[in-house]
């Protein structure tokens, strides 16, 4: 993978996630962070940090750009959430707007 | 009463019969915009065939003069009598030239009964006047005599003899100023504009201010510039020539109009005629509205005429000329094969509904809900009523804590006893919103007080209360609960069946300054004059609903829109069936800032209620109908002329909504997003194709019982980004999925305190 075609997303440990452009811009959010004009660092960088969104979850949610990704395509598959992440997963994903 | 029938009164005498094109004067815009849209009831007047050669002599000259028509209100004949030397008087101190021709026209008259073959009726289709383009007096006979006798049949005579006269006099100008005036009409615009350059002899026919003099003001212009006219002579050869032919090609479509729809454009030029008469003769203003108790505005009942005309252009175009049966508008649409939805890619789920959907799965398993937003909270909620798992374990998950919102949309499942024990200890005083829908089991006068009302300071920050199905509680225990909430904006008290007018005497008497929406539908014990005081004492209430109530009359609306209607922002009149046209104009008169209207259900309606409407109501971005027995047409016109801010429409089970209704829709509904059109049979799936292509901020399309509608509409329509309901097996519910709510409506809390 390119580096210009990669964002990274920060946990609130710090554990880093690296991943396509465009699976992170099924977020709106992130969208937004990383293609508004105002030369934020994010979009400077490619670096996004949650501070409130632990490791666990954002990995799910890594997981799930790319499932989305997959089957926007038409790959029509399931996509599995452990029921003891998912409270956590929807208040990240309210706010990651997926 | 034929002085009252025709609506133009050529105040003035006539100019040099040019061309019979004057006389098909309001013909539609799309006929080449030749005609002034003002004219558009003379057609009605454009009599077919010359039956009676009676009255011929009087009724043209008679014509002329509007302030004469009516004055002579004996029978036309005679009144035409009395005013043909009147006439002949005026013109005279006009245009002694003009008063010439008119004593020719006049003898031509009488020698017409004679020779009645020089005008041919229109009903054969045929030319409407045979004039040969040879000199004025020539002409002007001709014209004449044409045009009474035509005009003479249903005594409408009057208004062709000063079309054709005017018609020739000022041509071109007149053409210009109609074409003019036509296209602004057509464009929808409310007030039809007089032009300044007309001048009238007659003070009281001129009246800028209604649309509909504009062609006695016109005709009154003409005059005037006869003389000038009368010099250019040989220049206008041309020109008659060109109105000649205009009138041939309207003729057939005048001969296409039967006594049924003449008659019906007689009451428009009726109501026309009352407005413009409302200067000149009151009692015959009244006499006019007695007999016909529509008034419409001008602009709307132009408007109407111009999407009557439209079908019955089309029809003429065509050939046919079926009368009586309204011919349907041809509609161009062709579905674009896959155009908006090449592999439009199927959108992955979200992330939030997903987990959302397995919380639900998992209700039980969830051991707090802290930390969790409200719009969050407000979802999971509903989707656990929906399925019916929602029990008093989550509901003290919501309770716990300090809540600040809490929306069940359905509390059937909870008992008194649970409902006792989770609100007991309930700390309520950050809570804004209650809602505790179909709370009948669980809410009574008795728990009130150690629930809800614990203290007189237990409900401080409550603003929007919502206890529908309370069917045990009485004024009592509301008195008792709006006495701890003194914040309340929004009190929704529907299907409170115990309750009477006195709960809304209790809400007057602590909320009278504060309380912004009220909801009482169906609350069967509530008597709507009964409470009708106390309701004028809200002093800015916003929302009101009394669907259902069948209490409510005119009178009521009357009077409480009388006092209280100017600050309405949305009225819920849905199953009022005492309604009548009368409330509407009331409402549209004095509800200026109107946004949402509902009446549905409400069968007595006619047309009359859209025309008061669309003149009144500006603002209105949701209108609902069901079951109403609105015409096409007038569902067309009011779309013309308030379309563009419409975001939300229903026409569920209006039967007659046609194409008319989809043409305009196309057309004027731009900002459309939500649009009912279940059980509307008359419309072809080139109709919704039409509409769903031209309505591009359409997202949802209800089409429940449309069996009419076929896969050439659901899979040629090149819009993706509307979702329709209502047609195959799709998961119905999901169109009941209601967004999650602000505590108000239309104000915002924070611009409250």
């Amino acid at each position: 993978m390119k580096k210009e075609d990669t964002v990274k997303l920060i946990s609130s440990e710090g554990m880093e996630f690296v991943i396509d452009k465009e699976a992170a811009m099924v977020s709106q959010t992130i969208r937004n962070m990383l293609t508004s004009p105002g030369g934020f660092a994010e979009a400077e960088h490619g670096v996004v940090t949650f501070p409130e969104i632990n490791a666990v979850i954002l990995e799910k949610i890594c997981q799930y750009f790319y499932w989305s990704l997959q089957y926007s395509r038409g790959k029509e598959t399931e996509f599995h959430i452990e029921p003891e992440l998912t409270l956590e997963l929807m208040m990240a994903a309210n706010y990651l707007h997926t | 009463m034929p002085v009252l029938r025709s609506r133009e009164i050529p105040p003035v005498p006539p100019k040099p019969p040019k061309a019979r094109s004057k006389v098909d004067p309001p013909a539609t815009p799309t006929q080449g915009r030749e005609q002034p849209a003002t004219r558009l009831s003379s057609p009605h007047s454009l009599t077919p065939s010359p039956k009676t050669a009676g009255s011929v002599s009087g009724s043209a000259p008679s014509s002329l003069r509007r302030s004469l028509r009516l004055s002579s209100k004996g029978s036309s004949n005679v009144g035409d009598q009395v005013g043909l030397p009147e006439v002949e008087r005026c013109i005279e101190s006009s245009n002694g030239d003009v008063s010439k021709k008119r004593k020719l026209s006049v003898d031509v008259d009488g020698g017409f009964e004679s020779g009645g073959s020089r005008v041919l009726s229109l009903r054969s289709g045929g030319k409407v006047t045979k004039r040969s383009p040879l000199g004025d007096g020539d002409v002007n006979g001709g014209g004449g005599g044409d045009e009474v006798v035509e005009s003479n049949t249903k005594g409408k005579s009057i208004a062709e003899t000063e079309y054709i006269e005017k018609s020739e006099r000022d041509n071109e100008k007149e053409n210009v100023n109609r074409k003019r005036r036509f296209s602004s009409e057509e464009k929808g615009k409310g007030k039809l504009v007089v032009e300044t350059d007309l001048e009238s002899k007659d003070e009281t026919l001129v009246n800028g201010s209604v649309p509909d003099v504009e062609v006695p003001a016109e005709e009154v212009k003409s005059p005037d510039e006869k003389p000038s006219k009368r010099s250019n002579r040989g220049t206008n050869g041309g020109r008659m020539e060109r109105f000649r032919d205009t009138a041939r090609r309207n003729a057939s479509r005048f001969a296409y109009f039967n006594t049924q729809e003449e008659e019906e454009k007689e009451e428009e030029d009726n109501n026309n005629l009352s407005m413009e008469a409302e200067r000149e003769i009151p009692s015959v203003e009244e006499q006019i509205e007695e007999n016909v108790a529509e008034d419409w505005p001008g602009p709307f009942s132009t408007a109407m005429k111009i999407i009557r005309d439209r079908a019955a252009n089309l029809n003429v175009r065509q050939g046919s000329s079926s009368s009586g049966q309204v011919p349907s508008v041809k509609i161009n649409w062709v579905p674009q094969k896959g155009k908006g939805k090449e592999g439009s890619k199927r959108l992955a789920p979200s992330l939030l509904d997903l987990s959302l959907r397995i919380l639900v799965d998992n209700a039980d398993a969830i051991a707090s809900l802290d930390h969790v937003p409200d719009a969050l909270r407000h979802k999971l909620c509903q989707m656990l009523c929906d399925s019916r798992r929602m029990n008093s374990n989550l509901l003290d998950l919501l309770l716990s804590g300090s809540p600040t919102e809490i929306r069940l949309k359905e509390c059937s499942w909870l008992t008194e006893d649970q409902f006792t024990e989770c609100f007991e200890k309930c700390d309520t005083s950050n809570l804004t919103v209650l809602q505790l829908d179909y709370c009948g089991q669980s809410l009574a006068d008795y728990n009130v007080p150690s629930t809800l009302a614990r203290s007189p300071i237990s409900l401080p920050a409550l603003t929007t209360l919502s206890l529908t199905g309370a069917y045990r509680l009485s004024d009592a225990g509301l008195s008792v609960l709006v006495s701890s909430a003194p914040a309340l904006r929004s009190v929704n008290l529907s299907q409170c069946s115990f309750l009477t007018h006195g709960a809304i005497e209790i809400l007057a008497s602590s909320l009278a300054s504060v309380l912004l929406e009220l909801f009482v539908d169906d609350c069967q014990s509530i008597d709507a004059m009964l409470m009708l005081p106390s309701l004028k004492k809200l002093e800015h209430l916003e929302v009101l609903s009394v669907a259902g109530l069948e209490s409510v009359t005119d009178k009521f609306i009357k009077e409480f829109i009388s006092a209280r209607g100017d600050g309405l922002k949305e009225l819920n009149l849905s199953g009022c069936g005492k309604l009548t046209d009368s409330s509407l104009k009331i409402i549209a008169e004095t509800c200026s800032i109107l946004r949402a209207l509902d009446i549905g259900n409400v069968p007595k309606l006619t047309d009359n209620s859209f025309g008061h409407l669309a003149s009144g109501c500006r603002s209105l971005e949701s209108l609902k109908l069901c079951r109403n027995a609105f015409s096409d047409d007038a569902i067309a016109a009011f779309l013309e002329m308030s379309g563009e801010i419409l975001k939300e429409l229903a026409l569920n089970n209006v039967g007659k909504v046609g194409h008319n209704t989809a043409l305009s829709l196309a057309r004027r509904s731009r900002n459309l997003v939500s649009l009912d059109l279940s059980w509307c049979r008359n419309l072809t799936d080139e109709a919704m194709g039409l509409i769903v292509d031209s309505c591009l901020a359409l997202r949802v399309l209800k089409l429940f019982g449309c069996t009419q509608i076929t896969d050439v509409f659901l899979c040629g329509h090149s819009n993706a980004d509307v979702e329709i309901i209502g047609l195959k097996l799709s998961p119905l519910l999901e169109h009941l999925k209601a967004a999650v709510e602000s505590p108000l409506q239309y104000s915002s809390v924070s611009s409250l305190i």
